[in-house]
């Protein structure tokens, strides 16, 4: 159980990466206690060993182009949370810290941070850095949303800080937006505040036919799910709400959120569409695969043990001519060599390429990971 | 310079597009705040080649470009600190097809915002940012200072509902960010571009996201005899689980004003109006009434009347929406502020509000989201009169400085601008404001959009012996 902990004091700059643990990759690893420590750790790294790759929780390893480096930063030890105002609906945390973990202290005090549902061992940062959002988007909006201020640290020992503890704001360029999904390139994320909500007073899971023909009639429920083995509407909000929609949909409610379990196998990617377009891929989709597909949103996460690079190949041809995305989430270095693990790099790469340029000069941190090789 | 890029101009975009009267460079000095500047020269594309062809003659003349919609901004971000090029976007106002299916559509940037949720009626939806200023401003402007609104407290602000854009660079190159569907891939230089004040690029088309018009709603109208009261009642709502659609509060001064414009039916005795509206589903909205009414009794309400009809209902939001209005019968000028505060510390803020009025001798009327704690201070005075504007001033910067020494931030709708620049550090240290001026170094190197707005000069601290580049205006 996670409690409040006060920022620790500066502490040493310069962790001894020679006497820090291994990590799996058999490159060196230090995990700094404080943002003061990563940057000096960060910035004094010898010329020629200075590639750094960003490790959290480890649970979205697979994302983006193979990352060549030389030295390993975790933030399992930035895992404080530094402050807690429930009456503010506001939480300011280190990125070590569990989603899971974080998630069960708010909900001691009714609120959530609508993080992902089923985190596993991820962790906030992990989360923010890929841009992770929970289930319930359809009804709360994705988790760039929720980032009020965020705190990079940068390859060069800058500690940078963008954006402000309080729910609405228009101080400044929305870096803490730009950071969120930017996997590590633009700097260590270190620190956030997210926005919280409160956990609704009832909530439930509608079994339904079809997702689509449900959203007709549930006024903005919190997901529509389908999977293999069936769908359904989840519902949150007084207790006559939860009543009187589930009565709309004509079905019994299961009382509280039963979510369905990610789809696992060896390869795993995700498919974006426009909204009303899922449907047209999710038939697509291999019968061997399974799949959990987020209507409403657009969205469909898939696993396979085996796929074709043909199958693939098309399912992105067809979610990008609609203006979305094929996105490997992780897959086998025989997947990986073979198939563009983004797609089509977007128009404004270049934009891209010149932000993380600036914010991580000499591209140290996850270099190459983003589209566009950036 | 000017002269030779106004010819341009005129051969290229046509004389009908192109002013430079003095009295238009007049008119187009100023925003809705205080600061004027003056224009060299006025434009009005009608397209997104228009803009391209401005960028780029401008950028050969190396003439800097300001962008700006109905100038209703209160900040100076749409005021030029030179002889600049004004780029006013209000012919470029076309609403695409509305898309029902996806719940979005396509919308020129000098669209006005009520004009697009009255467009998208018809089918059963609107756009959920509503500024107070909705029926006259843009929804370039709205992109540009990440506009909010009563109803943003559930919904958000702009940058929650924009999808997609296509911007034009500074070098006149046509680019679109983000997309119709969830999770561009990349940085998402789309969300950046909300709340950037025209000055990494000039929008000239904006995707936003639709809303279902919600089946029902409960509009609730509370007055209390003390401000802490009508305070207290706002954080027990929210505490309680509930998070209305709308949660506005009014202090005496500015209900008095308003119910002598307005006739709302506000109780003019009040210390504090609180207007709450629930919105949702049909079995949703009595239950969640029916808690604000509990706990505005808990806290000592005076009056606690729920709209009994959708008439009723509108009145109360153009009484709310027309403060502003209100406030121009009573002295020539007004001056609105922007900021924001831990809602917690709502009663302090406004408590010093009071405080500080009272010290500059400049009346202050409170109107203000009171569910995000942001606060709009609204100064009543006669700027013509010896010293006002010194008061004016002196009283703005103590303002922003209570409320960042309370946990605060300069803007939560209206932008930095000019207005706030030379505020910024008092919320960002050197390295903060630096990495601000790197994202405007990384999209407009050569400062040709908006100069002198957000990031204070200097900022670019930590790279030392660089030469501004060519065509930099300092």
């Amino acid at each position: 159980m996670l409690r409040l902990r006060p920022s620790a004091a500066g502490g040493d700059l310069g962790v001894s990466l020679a006497t820090s643990a291994r990590e799996g990759s058999g490159l060196p690893a230090a995990a700094p206690e404080t943002m003061e420590e990563a940057a000096g750790l960060m910035a004094n790294l010898p010329a020629g060993g200075d590639r750094i790759r960003i490790r959290g929780g480890g649970s979205h390893r697979g994302i983006g182009y193979p990352v060549t480096s030389d030295v390993v930063i975790s933030t399992s030890r930035l895992d404080r949370v530094v402050a807690w105002e429930p009456d503010d609906l506001t939480v300011v945390v280190e990125a070590g810290v569990l989603v899971a973990e974080l998630e069960q202290m708010l909900a001691s005090k009714g609120q959530t941070a609508l993080l992902p549902e089923q985190p596993g061992t991820g962790t906030v940062g992990g989360a923010i850095a890929t841009a992770t959002s929970g289930w319930r988007r359809h009804r709360y909006g994705p988790i760039r949303d929720r980032v009020l201020e965020l705190t990079l640290v940068s390859s060069d020992g800058r500690i940078v800080t963008a954006g402000g503890r309080v729910v609405k704001n228009v101080t400044g360029y929305d870096i803490p937006r730009l950071a969120t999904g930017s996997l590590g390139a633009m700097g260590l994320i270190a620190r956030v505040c997210l926005k919280l909500w409160p956990v609704p007073q009832a909530s439930a899971t509608v079994p339904v036919e079809s997702p689509e023909e449900a959203l007709e009639v549930a006024y903005r429920p919190l997901a529509a799910l389908e999977t293999r083995e069936g769908a359904a509407v989840f519902l949150g909000g007084t207790r006559e709400e939860v009543a009187g929609q589930a009565a709309a949909l004509g079905a019994e409610p299961v009382p509280g959120l039963n979510w369905p379990s990610h789809p696992s196998g060896a390869v795993r990617f995700s498919v974006r569409t426009p909204p009303s377009s899922l449907r047209g891929i999710v038939d697509r989709l291999d019968p061997a695969w399974t799949y959990l597909a987020q209507f409403g949103v657009g969205e469909v996460t898939v696993a396979a043990d085996e796929v074709g690079l043909g199958e693939l190949d098309e399912l992105r041809r067809r979610a990008e001519s609609l203006g979305g995305a094929l996105v490997m989430l992780d897959a086998p270095a025989a997947v990986v060599g073979a198939f563009d693990p983004w797609g089509t790099p977007p128009p404004s790469i270049e934009i891209q390429r010149r932000v993380v340029n600036l914010f991580d000069p000499g591209r140290r941190i996850n270099r190459g990971i983003l589209p566009g090789r950036i | 310079m000017i002269p030779s890029l106004e010819l341009e101009f005129r051969d290229r975009l046509g004389d009908e597009q192109v002013a430079s009267d003095p009295l238009d460079l007049y008119v187009f000095g100023k925003d809705a705040g205080l600061v004027r500047g003056e224009p060299g020269l006025v434009v009005f594309p009608r397209d997104t080649a228009d803009v391209a062809t401005i960028m780029r003659l401008a950028g050969r003349h190396g003439v800097p470009v300001v962008p700006r919609g109905s100038g209703t901004g209160l900040a100076g971000g749409a005021v030029t600190t030179g002889p600049h090029v004004l780029l006013v976007t209000t012919r470029m106002n076309r609403i695409g097809g509305v898309d029902v299916e996806n719940l979005c559509v396509w919308v020129q940037p000098g669209v006005i915002n009520l004009d697009l949720s009255i467009h998208t009626t018809p089918f059963g939806l609107h756009y959920a940012p509503d500024p107070s200023s909705q029926s006259v401003c843009t929804i370039g402007g709205n992109v540009a200072n990440n506009s909010g609104g009563p109803h943003c407290l559930a919904e958000g602000t702009t940058v929650n509902h924009v999808l997609a854009m296509e911007m034009v660079t500074p070098d006149g190159d046509i680019v679109t960010v983000g997309g119709p569907a969830p999770d561009p891939i990349g940085l998402d230089i789309r969300g950046l571009m909300v709340g950037s004040e025209g000055t990494l690029g000039i929008v000239t088309d904006v995707l936003v996201n639709l809303l279902p018009n919600p089946p029902a709603s409960r509009t609730i109208l509370l007055a209390f005899s003390e401000v802490q009261h009508a305070a207290a009642t706002v954080s027990g709502i929210i505490a309680n689980g509930l998070i209305p659609a709308a949660l506005e509060m009014m202090d005496q001064p500015m209900t008095v004003a308003v119910e002598r414009f307005a006739n709302a039916g506000f109780p003019t005795e009040a210390a504090a109006v609180l207007i709450a509206e629930v919105t949702g589903h049909p079995s949703a909205v009595d239950a969640e009434a029916e808690l604000v009414r509990r706990l505005a009794t808990s806290h000592q309400a005076t009056l606690i009347r729920i709209a009994s009809d959708e008439a009723e209902r509108k009145r109360i939001w153009l009484g709310r929406k027309s403060a502003f209005g209100a406030i121009a019968q009573m002295n020539p000028d007004y001056y609105l502020h922007d900021t924001v505060v831990p809602r917690t510390r709502l009663v302090e803020a406004i408590e010093q509000t009071y405080s500080i009025s009272k010290r500059h001798d400049i009346p202050m009327l409170n109107v203000f989201h009171a569910g995000d704690g942001n606060l709009h201070p609204l100064m009543s005075f006669d700027g013509s009169l010896p010293g006002v504007m010194e008061r004016v001033d002196a009283a703005g910067k103590d303002l922003i400085e209570m409320c960042v020494a309370i946990g605060g931030s300069l803007s939560g709708e209206h932008g930095i601008g000019m207005e706030k620049r030379d505020y910024m550090h008092l919320v960002f240290d050197e390295m903060d404001l630096d990495a601000q001026a790197r994202i405007r170094e990384a999209l407009d190197p050569g400062g040709r959009l908006n100069p002198g707005k957000i990031v204070p000069q200097g900022s670019r601290c930590f790279d030392f012996g660089r030469p501004p580049p060519v065509g930099t205006w300092v």
